[in-house]
């Protein structure tokens, strides 16, 4: 448990100091989506966390929901834009809910201990 | 420790999030200094701001232009006023009015046909110079154009469709030119054979003219003001 903590901990700073070294250029009109995509990204990796505290944490479901989740929310927004109907907002919403309830399940696991 | 699947996982993940965080960071940064619509927006009002001031000089200006013209009719400055006026006209911050004619310009209003050049019937800077050339030749004292009075520095420039007089004083076409002067002589030197008018006309730009008893010319309107030329006894 502990050794995986250490292991994210020491993996995001990696990602982050190569996603700010590295020049990364996008096209601005994918801003939108990207966002979506971290924003499901970072739903899944709460998720994930919670389901370590509650010890049914299933690296296959953790792994699939990342990608899965990010994709189809970049994906869902981008059809949206295309339909005229702002998908992205509904994104936004059903995964800020979720990373919200996730966070405050966490934070009485955390509590609780 | 004993390395399990999952810890590669959660690396891994761990390293996709932080590029992505950083990534989206960078771009949102970048697009937050595109967002220059609020520049914008300030930038009109400065101009606005700006407008309104020089307005407000500009009342002045006229305002003191009075009390100077009051300050010169005293009698014992008759014989100054009477040089004032002549210099007056000639410098343009005095109206004048007498015989003259007035010039209309304007663009052709010949169908064009394809594959011809727009550029060579529309009027230009040059022509409006041409014509202004040959009323000065022609004797004309006083000189105005769509009301912009000429002076001795009033320049005729082209900017895009418009032309630009006496510094900021953006002219469209048609273009009324005011002259005064002997009206036949005036009249002749554009309308004789081979003149400026002719030449003007093959190119189908209107130009017409009528000779009138009274020509009005407003006085210039902008400010003067000298910063590298001394005159007088320093010269």
């Amino acid at each position: 448990m502990w050794f995986g903590t250490i292991l994210a901990a020491v993996g995001l700073f990696l990602g982050l100091f190569i996603g700010l070294k590295v020049p990364i250029v996008l096209p601005e009109s994918y801003a939108p989506y990207l966002g979506l995509a971290v924003l499901a990204a970072l739903d899944s990796v709460f998720g994930g966390i919670r389901a370590g505290m509650e010890d049914h944490f299933d690296n296959t479901v953790f792994l699939s929901g990342f990608f899965a989740n990010a994709l189809f929310a970049a994906g869902l927004a981008y059809i949206g834009e295309r339909l005229g109907v702002p998908l992205s907002t509904a994104a936004v919403v059903a995964f800020g809910v979720r990373l919200f309830q996730n966070l405050a399940i966490i934070r009485r696991h955390l509590l609780k201990k | 420790m004993k390395i399990k699947g999952y810890h590669w996982a959660i690396g891994l993940v761990a390293v996709l999030l932080g590029i992505m965080l950083a990534v989206q960071f960078q771009m949102n940064s970048s697009l937050q200094k595109n967002l220059s619509s609020e520049r914008t927006e300030k930038l009109t009002q400065q101009i606005e701001q700006k407008k309104m001031a020089l307005e407000k000089l500009q009342a002045r200006v006229e305002e003191m232009r009075q009390k100077l013209d009051e300050a010169t009719a005293r009698p014992e400055l008759g014989r100054l006023k009477v040089q004032l006026d002549k210099v007056g006209i000639m410098a343009g911050t005095v109206p004048v009015v007498g015989p003259g004619i007035e010039v209309t310009l304007n663009d052709s209003n010949v169908a064009l046909q394809p594959g011809q050049n727009p550029n060579l019937y529309v009027l230009h800077d040059e022509d409006v110079l041409k014509v202004l050339n040959e009323l000065k030749a022609a004797g004309a004292e006083a000189l105005a154009i769509n009301d912009q009075r000429l002076i001795a520095t009033s320049e005729i420039r082209c900017i895009g469709p418009t032309i630009l007089t006496n510094g900021n004083k953006r002219l469209a076409a048609p273009f009324v030119i005011t002259a005064i002067g002997n009206p036949d002589t005036l009249y002749n030197a554009l309308f004789m054979k081979g003149g400026v008018a002719e030449q003007l006309k093959d190119w189908g730009i209107q130009v017409s003219a009528s000779k009138m008893n009274e020509v009005i010319i407003s006085a210039y309107s902008g400010a003067i003001s000298y910063e590298y030329g001394n005159g007088g006894d320093k010269a």
